[in-house]
């Protein structure tokens, strides 16, 4: 048998050794005594709240949101959780977020913009 | 403070950041000694995961000293020695009463979907993570555990993810005594994965991968047989597995891989071409190969809005399909126990160590399977 001389082999082969079985705790009971609900957090501000919890009592405040990728991703926070558009468009944010924060990649994207405009505008006149 | 900081895809590096300040009252800030990069890192690091934002501390795999304590704290002290869970939780609403502390309904305001985790991006509640010098705790009567005298910081750094979530992906799978248990994917949650799977009486332990120091690392660390999915009859690691049990399957299939498997070009172009979140050919391979009525695990990590699975397969043969994040609280003294009694010895696994500075090249080198990478720590503080 392959296992033979494994240390520690079968400890938990009983289930009742197992913490995470069953998978929920019955009777439900909480995991620490903390007194209760949690007092809200009052500094920072969330970068999104779902529409149907209330707003949780701590969040994290790494990375405000700025600039256009912070408009795309405050529109994407409209859109429920469940809709695939939510998430493309937090993935558009992500990648405007990089090209905003890189001047090279910044300033070869405005120029490209800015060069098809001039041809449209140049074409448009022939 | 230094800290880590995401400038875009396969970008990071070590910046001046302010340092971490008191926003709860049950907030700790702590001094971060050890520090892991893990797997699901790569994917934040690979811009896979959405709202992944430029300047964002990656880290969730860390263990330090107490620097500042919040007013409503009431079991820690400055100076405490502690390993936090990569879950924050708060111990008392719906889901963490029932001990299901990764989807804490009071940590993550950004989406129904999951809890809140240390440096992994605003989807899971925008909060900094530890590869940092110093890092804000939330919560921080609920999560963080301290550690015993007799232990020093590697000795537990892995019970804040890796080891709980191999060992929860093994108890998901149900595993009854004798059982064949394969494990795709000989990354560090494999490993541990395969070292569960022997302490719930697994008769044997497969586990596949593609990497030729992995897999000796499979055979070395984990005691078990392995599989080269390229040697494989030409990726046909269903029919070997197959083969190798009587041409039933194994009793028990875990995914430890996740959202960017290699081994299949379709998954792999349909991948990047967005058309599914990443590449799911762990979790194929474990539907495909396990038995009929028997018990598939996903414990890697994957990400909205979906992925391309065999529902057909899964329906026909009547497989139980299991998977979540790992509810890493619960598992803490237990696995402490087998860490003391030497069942399990998790500082086995790392390959590299350096300062915060080293960073970046960490991440390169654990991202492109360098220099026998196995598992890297940052070292951002002395202990």
């Amino acid at each position: 048998m392959q296992q033979f001389g494994i240390i520690g082999w079968g400890a938990d082969a009983s289930v009742e050794n197992r913490p995470g079985v069953p998978e929920e705790r019955h009777p439900p009971r909480p995991l620490v005594d903390v007194g209760g609900v949690p007092v809200q957090q009052a500094v920072g501000r969330p970068s999104a709240k779902s529409r149907y919890r209330a707003l949780t009592p701590v969040y994290g405040t790494a990375v405000p949101l700025r600039g256009l990728s912070g408009v795309i991703r405050r529109i994407a926070y409209e859109i429920p959780d469940y809709k695939p558009r939510r998430w493309m468009l937090l993935m558009l944010a992500d990648r405007v977020d990089v090209i905003e924060h890189d001047p090279l990649r910044l300033t070869l994207g405005l120029g490209a913009i800015a060069a098809g405009v001039l041809g449209i505008r140049a074409l448009s006149k022939r | 403070m230094q800290a880590l900081s995401y400038r875009g895809p396969n970008r990071v590096k070590v910046t001046t950041k302010p340092d971490p300040r008191i926003e709860h009252p049950d907030d700790i800030i702590l001094r971060v000694v050890r520090s892991a990069i893990c797997g699901s890192d790569l994917h934040l690091y690979s811009g896979l995961v959405p709202d992944t934002r430029v300047g964002s501390t990656f880290g969730h795999e860390f263990a330090g000293v107490v620097e500042e304590v919040g007013s409503g704290v009431q079991s820690l002290r400055r100076g405490d020695r502690v390993v936090v869970p990569f879950n924050i939780a708060c111990g008392t609403c719906f889901f963490c009463e029932r001990g299901l502390t990764s989807v804490c309904d009071r940590s993550n305001p950004a989406n129904d979907l999951v809890g809140g985790v240390f440096g992994y991006s605003h989807t899971t509640g925008g909060y900094d993570g530890g590869q940092a010098e110093y890092v804000r705790v939330p919560y921080a009567d609920v999560g963080p555990m301290s550690i015993p005298d007799d232990m020093d910081f590697e000795d537990v750094l892995f019970l804040s993810d890796i080891l709980p979530t191999g060992y929860q992906a093994a108890e998901m799978g149900s595993i009854k005594q004798g059982d064949t248990v394969a494990v795709f994917g000989a990354g560090p949650v494999g490993l541990f994965t395969a070292k569960s799977a022997w302490l719930m009486g697994a008769g044997r332990v497969i586990i596949v991968d593609h990497y030729d120091y992995r897999l000796e690392l499979a055979r070395r660390y984990a005691n078990a047989e392995v599989v080269d999915y390229r040697e494989a009859g030409g990726h046909d690691v269903v029919g070997r597995l197959r083969k190798m049990t009587d041409g039933r399957g194994p009793d028990v299939c875990i995914d430890a891989v996740g959202c960017e498997a290699s081994g299949s070009i379709l998954d792999r172009v349909t991948g990047k071409a967005k058309l599914q979140a990443g590449s799911p050919t762990g979790l194929h391979w474990a539907v495909q190969s396990v038995r009929r009525a028997g018990h598939v695990v996903a414990i890697g990590v994957y990400g909205p809005p979906w992925n391309l699975v065999p529902l057909g397969e899964l329906m026909n043969k009547g497989i139980t399909l299991r998977a979540a994040q790992c509810n890493v609280k619960r598992y803490l003294p237990h696995l402490l126990e087998h860490i003391r009694a030497g069942r399990i010895e998790p500082k086995g696994i790392i390959t590299h160590r350096g300062p915060l500075g080293a960073a970046p090249d960490l991440y390169h080198l654990f991202q492109h399977k360098l220099d026998d990478c196995m598992k890297c720590v940052l070292v951002p503080n002395a202990a």
